[in-house]
């Protein structure tokens, strides 16, 4: 024991930076006993209930009385908590341990995170799939790497924090978190460890990048599905054979899926990302698809879902490193920031007081801040925001210690629980706050020991500073500078606490008086910058709520009925009235009416009559078409189109990754496009699932899927998926001859036929009443065996002639059929093969030249296929060319000499054919949905424009309305980024 | 400061080669052809039904009330257009010929090459040739890129046995690419976008413009060393610094590739500084400053109109708008597709500038007489008038229109074959007989 005393000593000498060269100083006393008692001090317990003068008694680390009369041990050590308050020790809901630097800095030794970016090993291996099991180490736990920096511990601790759930890694599934006190870690680390296995994690921010398996976010996504069903499958095939292990083969000992078992049955919780509210969405979509213990980590944006949140009560752990935008010198001058990054950086704040209200559980955690100061200074534009301290003060403990079930260890003041605790004189957030001690594990940290030489003057100005800061808010109202005032009020029951908390609002007049001559940073304006740190980030705005904003652009809009975002009208009926009706079902109708009713057309034709109290839109002179479909496109995707590691990704879904918010829908609209096909990209010979996607502009990801719409998937033959990774520094991905590329959907194919075989032989054995086990889920041949039932389109780039023949030749041997070549810029050269097989095209109007093999494309494809009886698409695979996809359907006119009638088929019922919707959309039919265009012209004409767009009968789109509505959103950006000290001004 | 031009000395030949091309004798076509009974759109006055004869690759005569000679081979143009043939502004046509494969790509030097022209890199035999002029392009500005002096441009017809033939004239102006100044920029090293801090860019940037003010006073003593003849001193003959030379003489307009407002602005500002006369091609912000551009004169090649916004909040519409207020705040414009294998859609671009509000005839304008004026050539070619070069397209309706069929295309006098690549594949594929 002793020599552990000497030992601590010295390292606590070192790092707390004291002369140690010097043989004068005293090292450290021995700890002294375990026995406090706090006495006249006020509680806040931590679940909302705050007893106004107590005694609060610590024994060997635990709470052993909290009352009034709470009786004193005899050999207890009494602390006056007179004006005080004891609140439960902070937790860091997420965080990263505090570890040391490591000897000769970043890069010196083993490549850490903060080391230069490693080049590419050229004799690195290439990556075979999920089997690698890439940056997968589930069975590490954060406890069991604890070097802590004692220096970084400290300054956690005075902050007020007691302990933090650290993550164990990086990764994709880094490994467990532990709950890490901030004790002094001395050369006993683990001492500091209240729970080594808090919950599992997952994690999409690994930076893989282009390249290495998983490459892009739909991939990784898809890996963790993987895995999951992988840990489930195990465990199932490990408890059967132990039941009965009879003739079976002992399943070999597997160090990842093991561990994620629990996780994976929803026995054991597991961290999800999410912080914006499409990733939250993927994240509670995981959680449903696998019935899993789910907590989410970073919603920030989750001030969009909080209702959602809270109906599933699924825990948030907000990341308080609040959106900032860059210092205005870093910033190019030059550049408009986007109306949606204004909104998110005054809204991210919201998101604690959003699910507060809500009723959804949430902690804090320090995600991105690396300081205290940091995570305090995000606190207190929460509470800006809105967030009742008090509710606060609960997220960061209690509810804290909920989220993994250690509610009944720590996180409030109450007897029993461990004896983690601030003393201070208001929350440890405010800035006018002192923390006097900090009990960690019953072990008395008192915060005066830092308060000598230079550190004591620092802050004794800071509170000057402070106090400065306390009266300029009373002037400006600021919504995030009021939050000292604010906390005066609430404690306003307690006086002293009141009185304490903002020393200079109630009464001081010298506090009144401005110190000019002390220099006033910018940050004393804003709440985000105050307390932030120095140059890292600009100052943000101050936060605001939803309604706000909402009421903001009702302020802005007026009765112009124009709303911000989302549909512009929203009709029951409506009917489109005298214009010439190219319904795409073999006629025109010159002077016709559409009715639209629900969403679906109910009438066409030139007697109808548009029904009462419909709205009219009139479209005399005009044109009307059905709703253009674009075959192929890859817009309103996040994190990348493009699997592109391994040769064979049929496991990977654009469903994962739809972004709603993507503002090409909204262009595409403004073409008249309603209807849009999200492929994976070209990289490798089978990539990923498509998805097909309606333009409802404003809804989320869920809202977008065209339902119904038969899955499919994007196969690639030619350059792209040969040369994939032929740049860069490692190794060539096989195959890089279009040889190869037949070979591995050849070889996918057979493996996914004796997958098939694999499984129907286990259903008969099950059904014959013998004893079987299921084979493993492989979520890569699955999507391969639906294409064998013919229940999965097959959507192929092609080029050359040569090559879609092989294609088509190669799905006849596995008796599948093509749906789509896509591109097919060579096809006029195989017209009669692709029409004899059954396979639709997809075509460029007019591109050629760009490489070698669209050298021979020419702009008579689409016609010329169409004549040989081809079903014949145009799409644009490109976000600006799908905005004018009728005019580059008129090129089939201009070269082959299609009808008008067979060019616009091109870009409507054609596509809709091809992908199996046309019972829904393609034409103006009845009983269809009413995805509708208006055009000021024949839509072929290069001048026509669109003036209306529908989607299921609402107005997505309208050359009138979209006018109003940029102009309210320009005033609302104003707003927006005006000061509140001028709306102050203003104000009464 | 300045980098060495990569080849100072250029071959013999090549020099005697482009004293021929910059005094071609035009030649002659040795027919005689009228295009009579269709209506004659001149651009450069009201249309009418009339008829133009040409002669010796020039336009002869043009009218209503005249008559083909005798001895004309006669176009019936009944029912059909006559217009002056369009002027793509800003291509690499001849340059380029497959997009991804580098062998076929002759448009980017290394290093600051003000002296070369685009024509020497020609290819007279290029595929796109005739694919873009079956689409009513007769001629085109055919223009390096890179640098950032990137070369001369050349304007060239797309008929031609050699570049002798095709030559209208070897260099046109000087293209320079004005340095970007962005905060994000892409590494491909990581395949990720990295932010830099605007103060570090800004730093960049106003190094390289001070750069390029040092390459005008260069020039500009580079010129007085020359002429100073008799000094007795030997100025040592330097190509790049005579090529700009040319710009401070005003013997040829700075083309300048900008998209920025604050490029344009400082662009604009830098020729003013140094007295030069100003081309502003690509512009993708030029309508953002429209007044300062009509103020001092200085005329738009406008890139691609069918482009989408830059920033997220934009106008749907912007760029389909820009020319249109262009045009009516009183900056002259032109159009160019800025790159070979889709030259031929320039019609197409434009018509989305006047559904989005350019004036029609504007439009045309732009792209016949107000390109040859803005690149000075406006003597030999953009409108149907007795004495130009004969450029011509026989159309059956207006030639913005996708459905619009090419009849005819008369360049420098010859009714030139419209069979391309693309036809003869179409012809070739379309008869295959059905498969047994």
């Amino acid at each position: 024991m002793r020599r552990f005393e000497s030992v601590r000593a010295v390292l606590l000498s070192l790092a707390l930076g004291l002369a140690a060269g010097s043989a004068s100083v005293a090292g450290p006393p021995p700890e002294p006993p375990p026995f406090h008692a706090i006495e006249n001090v006020r509680v806040e317990v931590g679940d909302g209930t705050v007893i106004e003068r107590a005694t609060v008694v610590i024994e060997n680390g635990t709470i052993t009385a909290v009352g009034e009369d709470a009786a004193v041990p005899a050999h207890a050590w009494v602390v006056d908590g007179e004006g005080l308050t004891v609140f439960p020790g902070l937790i860091d809901a997420l965080g990263t341990l505090p570890a040391p630097r490591r000897p000769g800095g970043p890069g010196a030794g083993e490549p850490g995170r903060s080391g230069p970016r490693r080049r590419p090993d050229p004799d690195q291996q290439l990556p075979r799939g999920p089997e690698d099991r890439p940056q997968t180490t589930p069975w590490k736990r954060a406890a069991d790497d604890l070097a802590l920096d004692p220096e970084a511990v400290e300054t956690w601790r005075k902050a007020g924090f007691t302990s933090v759930a650290a993550r164990a890694g990086q990764g994709l599934f880094p490994g467990r978190l532990s709950l890490v006190r901030f004790g002094e870690p001395g050369a006993d680390p683990e001492h500091q460890v209240v729970a080594p296995e808090l919950a599992q994690m997952a994690s999409f921010d690994t930076g893989a990048g282009f390249g290495s398996y998983p490459g892009s976010l739909m991939g990784q996504i898809a890996y963790v599905r993987q895995v999951l069903l992988d840990a489930g499958h195990h465990a199932a095939s490990v408890a059967a054979f132990e039941a009965d292990p009879a003739g079976w083969r002992r399943p070999d000992y597997d160090r990842a899926l093991a561990p994620l078992a629990p996780a994976a049955a929803g026995n054991e919780r597991i961290l999800l990302p999410g912080s914006s509210a499409a990733e939250i969405g993927r994240a509670l979509r995981l959680r449903e698809e696998f019935g899993l213990n789910s907590i989410v980590y970073g919603g920030q944006e989750a001030y969009r879902l909080a209702g959602e949140l809270a109906a599933g009560g699924v825990p948030v752990l907000v990341d308080v490193d609040w959106p900032a935008p860059l210092p205005e010198r870093d910033r190019d001058p030059d550049a408009d920031r986007p109306l949606r990054e204004i909104l998110h950086e005054r809204l991210a704040p919201s998101t604690p007081v959003e699910l507060a209200e809500a009723g959804a559980p949430f902690a804090f955690s320090s995600g991105g801040a690396g300081s205290p100061d940091e995570f305090l200074a995000g606190l207190r534009r929460a509470v800006a925001a809105g967030l009742d301290p008090a509710r606060a003060l609960t997220a960061l403990t209690r509810d804290a210690a909920a989220v993994y079930g250690l509610e009944d260890r720590l996180g409030t003041v109450a007897e029993g629980m461990a004896a983690d605790l601030v003393l201070a004189d208001g929350y440890p957030w405010q800035e006018s706050a002192r923390v006097e001690a900090v009990f960690i594990d019953g072990r008395r940290y008192a915060a005066a020991d830092r308060e000598d030489g230079e550190e004591a003057k620092d802050a004794e100005g800071t509170d000057s500073e402070r106090t400065e800061d306390t009266e300029g808010t009373e002037d400006s109202d600021h919504t995030g500078d009021t939050e000292a005032a604010e906390d005066a009020e609430d404690e306003g029951g307690s006086g002293e606490a009141a009185a304490e908390a903002a020393p200079g609002a109630e009464s001081s007049e010298e506090a009144v008086a401005p110190d000019e001559s002390r220099p006033r940073g910018r940050g004393a304006r804003g709440p985000g910058g105050r307390g932030g740190p120095p140059g890292a980030s600009g100052e943000a705005l101050p936060p605001m709520r939803l309604a706000e904003v909402a009421e903001k652009y009702e302020e802005v809009a007026g009765d112009s009925g124009v709303p911000m975002t989302g549909p512009y009208r929203e009709d029951g009926v409506l009917a489109i009235v005298g214009g010439t009706v190219l319904t795409m079902a073999g006629e025109t109708i010159e002077g016709g009416t559409v009715v639209v009713r629900d969403g679906r057309i109910a009438a066409v034709g030139t007697r109808v009559r548009p029904p009462r109290g419909a709205h009219v839109i009139d479209a005399a002179g005009r044109y009307v078409t059905p709703g253009i479909i674009d075959a192929h496109s890859h817009i309103a995707a996040e994190g990348g189109i493009n699997e592109g590691s391994l040769a064979v990704t049929s496991m990977v879904r654009v469903a994962d990754v739809v972004d709603p918010t993507d503002i090409a829908i909204y262009r595409a609209l403004a073409g008249g496009v309603t209807t849009i096909n999200v492929l994976h990209g070209s990289a490798n010979p089978i990539g990923g699932q498509n998805q097909v996607l309606k333009l409802r502009w404003g809804q989320d990801a869920d809202g977008l899927r065209f339902e119904g719409a038969p899955p499919g998937i994007k196969f690639a033959l030619g350059e792209n998926p040969k040369r994939s990774r032929s740049f860069g520094q490692g190794p060539r991905r096989y195959p890089a001859t279009r040889m190869g590329v037949l070979d591995v959907i050849r070889q996918a194919f057979t493996e996914a036929a004796e997958y098939q075989a694999a499984w129907v032989g286990h259903r008969q054995a099950e059904a014959a009443g013998e004893r079987s086990r299921p084979p493993a889920r492989d979520l890569e041949l699955e999507a391969l065996v639906e294409i064998l039932e013919g229940e999965r389109l097959v959507h192929a780039h092609s080029y050359r002639a040569d090559e879609i023949l092989q294609l088509l030749r190669l799905a006849e041997e596995f008796g599948f059929r093509i749906a789509t070549l896509q591109h097919v810029l060579e096809g006029y050269r195989v017209a009669d093969e692709i029409a004899a097989h059954g396979a639709g095209a997809s075509t460029f109007s007019d591109w050629w030249a760009y490489k070698v093999e669209a050298f021979e494309a020419i702009p008579h494809n689409a016609a010329l296929m169409t004549d040989r009886g081809v079903l014949v698409s145009i799409n644009s695979d490109d976000a600006e060319e799908m905005r004018h996809l009728n005019h580059e359907a008129a090129k089939a006119v201009r070269w082959g000499g299609l009808s008008d009638e067979q060019a616009l088929a091109l870009v409507t019922i054609n596509p809709a054919k091809q992908l199996r919707i046309d019972g829904r959309v393609g034409s103006i039919e009845v009983g269809k949905d009413a995805d509708l265009v208006v055009y000021d012209g024949h839509p072929l004409s290069s001048y026509a424009v669109v003036q209306t767009t529908l989607v299921d009968g609402r107005v997505y789109f309208d050359r009138e309305l979209d006018r109003v509505r940029r102009e309210h959103l320009a005033a609302l950006e104003q707003s927006l980024l005006e000061s509140d000290d001028d709306e102050g001004g203003e104000a009464p | 400061m300045t980098r060495r031009a990569g080849r100072v000395s250029l071959p013999v030949v090549i020099a005697g080669l482009l004293t021929l091309a910059a005094t071609w004798v035009p030649y002659a076509a040795a027919q005689t052809v009228a295009i009579q009974g269709g209506t004659v759109h001149p651009v450069s006055g009201p249309s009418y039904a009339g008829a133009v004869v040409v002669r010796d690759g020039l336009i002869a005569a043009a009218g209503a009330g005249v008559e083909a000679p005798s001895d004309a081979e006669v176009i019936d143009a009944t029912g059909l257009h006559v217009y002056p043939g369009l002027f793509n502004a800003f291509t690499s046509v001849g340059l380029v010929e497959i997009g991804s494969i580098a062998a076929t790509q002759d448009d980017s030097e290394l290093g600051d090459t003000p002296h070369l022209r685009a024509l020497e890199a020609v290819h007279p035999a290029s595929e796109i040739i005739p694919v873009t002029r079956a689409n009513g392009i007769t001629h085109v500005l055919s223009a390096p890129g890179g640098g950032p002096w990137a070369g001369q441009a050349s304007a060239i017809l797309l008929d031609g046995w050699t570049v002798e033939e095709m030559a209208i004239e070897p260099g046109v102006g000087v293209v320079l690419e004005w340095p970007s100044l962005e905060t994000r920029e892409f590494d491909f090293s990581t395949f990720s976008v990295r932010e830099k801090k605007f103060s570090e860019a800004k730093k960049d940037y106003d190094r390289t413009i001070d750069e390029l003010g040092d390459w005008i006073d260069a020039a500009r003593q580079y010129e007085h060393a020359r002429s100073a003849a008799g000094s007795g001193a030997t100025v040592e003959h330097n190509h790049a610094l005579a090529a700009v030379a040319k710009l401070t003489r005003g013997e040829l307009p700075l083309v300048v590739l900008a998209d920025r407002a604050r490029a344009i602005r400082d662009a604009v500002a830098f020729a003013g500084q140094h007295g030069l006369r100003l081309v502003l091609a690509s512009g993708r912000d030029a309508a953002q400053e429209a007044e300062l551009l009509a103020e001092k004169g200085i005329p738009v090649i406008l890139g691609a109109v069918q482009a989408l916004p830059v920033q997220e909040d934009d106008a749907y519409d912007g760029p389909f708008t820009a020319p249109g207020d262009l045009e009516r705040a009183g900056v002259p414009i032109a159009f160019g597709t800025f790159d070979s294998s889709s030259a031929r859609v320039l019609p197409y671009e434009v018509a989305t500038a006047v559904a989005f509000g350019l004036d029609p005839e504007a439009a045309l304008r732009a792209l016949t007489l107000g390109a040859a004026e803005i690149l000075g050539l406006d003597d030999r070619l953009g409108s149907i008038d007795a004495g130009k070069w004969a450029n011509l397209v026989v159309t059956d309706g207006d030639p913005l229109e996708v459905r619009t069929a090419v009849h005819h295309v008369i360049i420098r006098g010859r009714d030139v074959d419209l069979a391309n690549r693309h036809s003869r594949s179409y012809e070739l594929y379309g008869s295959r007989p059905a498969p047994p």
